[in-house]
């Protein structure tokens, strides 16, 4: 296959963009990155994904925000968390993922089965539904093996957290037309 | 000793044959359960924690503050509640802005977290050296002549440096309490493969990564998978149906939760309000006949 030299203008990188992701929780060890690779080597989903984890560090590092959103490995990993445990300089891919998927999210890049989640979160408390016919089956199918009954939360609460975090904002944003493909 | 006990969602609401046979077993070894009233899902390390971080991190930490009232420990049998009230516990003790974040956040609605529970997968429970000694007193049908594969999965030892569990790369915890119970347990390649559960958003890896599994299992002689995780025991229990569905082999591997195994070594009848043996797609019968249990 012919292979086609991509050409990158300098004004088109973000220059602190590796300090927007490691200035947060759990993300300081991406500036350790010394791009041996081990993380991609011992990734589950390697061959699924377009861009391999050692190179969306490089990414991240050089300030190529596009080119990582516009790639499916943020969305396709398995959470099998090999690469933070391989990385010989502690790296810890498992939350800068984490926070790369928050900022995809934040542009509203949102999976809809994550929307079915938090929303099943706010409505129920769970992210199984549970109200309702669906609630007393449930109830029924536990009565059966003698256990106690659900005290649900107090759904108020979870709705504050998730407006407070800014959460609630993205997710009507995002309802209001700014919602933007997934690549996967 | 007591635990605030954990249950999530998956368990307690889709599955709750799998609580009744751990909470039997609890009963059985002197492990007293608290229950976590208004406790929620804890939440979802996949989806909640993709759309953001900080939402998770407070609502973990939320459902933690009802442990630290209550003055105990708390302990989950699903891997994905380990993974997500673990991480949350230690990396807010360890990150004191978003410790003060969070807390600035539940002050609101009446919570302070301090950090005082600590977060036990039932597993680490089990493997304390006394517990083993107790399990293996109380055992009335021991698994002799069984051979068994451990599934440890990737949140209960991964990452190390946050969850402190086990061997990453070669674990032997869950092996240990399964030799406890009288099984043969058999290594195999694909110990540490990912179930591909949490890949939700291309189907194609999970069904390639259980083929793997199964293959491996078959190739072994195995009786039956054990895992500690109700998103692996779900999907293998799928897949290894759909696999066996499609193959001209006979590739039926049974997938059992790791209480429920212990149950019934514990002489818990299979069937009953204890636990439902048979509720799952692929149905152990080969295991009861050779331990030569009737139901």
């Amino acid at each position: 296959m012919e292979k086609t030299q991509e050409i990158i203008k300098s004004t088109d990188l973000i220059s602190d963009l590796r300090y927007q992701i490691s200035n947060q929780i759990g993300a300081k060890s991406l500036l350790a990155c010394i791009q041996c690779g081990v993380c991609s080597s011992s990734c589950t989903v390697s061959e699924y994904i377009d861009l391999q984890p050692h190179r969306v560090v490089a990414c991240l590092l050089l300030g190529l925000k596009d080119k990582i959103l516009n790639s499916n490995a943020i969305w396709y990993c398995s959470l099998c968390h090999r690469c933070t445990e391989r990385c010989p300089k502690n790296v810890d891919y498992s939350f800068i993922l984490a926070l790369l998927r928050n900022m995809a999210v934040k542009e509203g890049h949102i999976p809809p089965e994550y929307e079915i989640t938090i929303n099943s979160l706010l409505e129920h408390g769970f992210t199984v539904p549970y109200a309702g016919m669906l609630k007393k089956s449930i109830d029924r199918n536990r009565e059966k093996f003698n256990l106690p009954e659900i005290v649900t939360p107090n759904l108020e609460e979870i709705e504050f957290i998730v407006k407070e975090t800014g959460l609630k904002k993205i997710l009507e944003d995002a309802k209001k037309g700014k919602k933007k493909e997934v690549k996967t | 000793m007591d635990y605030a006990f954990f249950l999530g969602c998956m368990i307690p609401l889709r599955s709750p044959q799998l609580e009744a046979a751990a909470r039997k077993d609890c009963e059985i070894l002197g492990i007293g359960l608290k229950e976590m009233h208004g406790a929620s899902c804890c939440p979802d390390p996949v989806a909640i924690q993709s759309l953001g971080i900080e939402t998770w991190l407070t609502i973990g930490a939320r459902n933690l503050c009802i442990a630290e009232k209550m003055g105990l420990n708390v302990m989950t049998i699903c891997s994905g509640c380990f993974e997500t009230l673990k991480t949350v516990h230690v990396m807010l003790k360890r990150d004191k802005r978003y410790f003060e974040m969070v807390n600035e956040i539940l002050g609101k609605i009446g919570y302070e977290f301090r950090g005082t529970s600590k977060v036990y997968h039932l597993t680490e429970i089990l493997s304390d050296e006394k517990m083993l000694e107790k399990i293996k007193d109380s055992v009335k049908v021991p698994l002799e002549g069984i051979t068994l594969a451990s599934h440890p999965g990737c949140h209960l030892i991964r990452p190390s440096k946050i969850l402190e569990f086990d061997d990453p790369e070669r674990p032997e915890v869950m092996d240990k309490i399964l030799q406890t119970l009288g099984a043969e347990v058999k290594q195999y390649a694909e110990k540490v493969t990912c179930c591909g559960y949490c890949a939700r958003l291309n189907e194609d890896i999970g069904d390639n990564l259980c083929e793997m599994k199964f293959n491996d299992l078959v190739k072994n002689q195995i009786d039956a998978l054990i895992t500690v995780c109700p998103a692996c025991t779900t999907q293998y229990d799928l897949h290894g149906r759909k696999i066996a569905r499609k193959s001209d082999k006979p590739m039926e591997i049974p997938v059992i939760h790791l209480p429920e195994i212990m149950a019934l070594a514990f002489g818990i009848n299979p069937k009953s309000e204890n636990m439902d043996i048979m509720k799952r797609a692929i149905k152990p019968r080969k295991l009861l006949e050779k331990l030569k249990i009737e139901i």
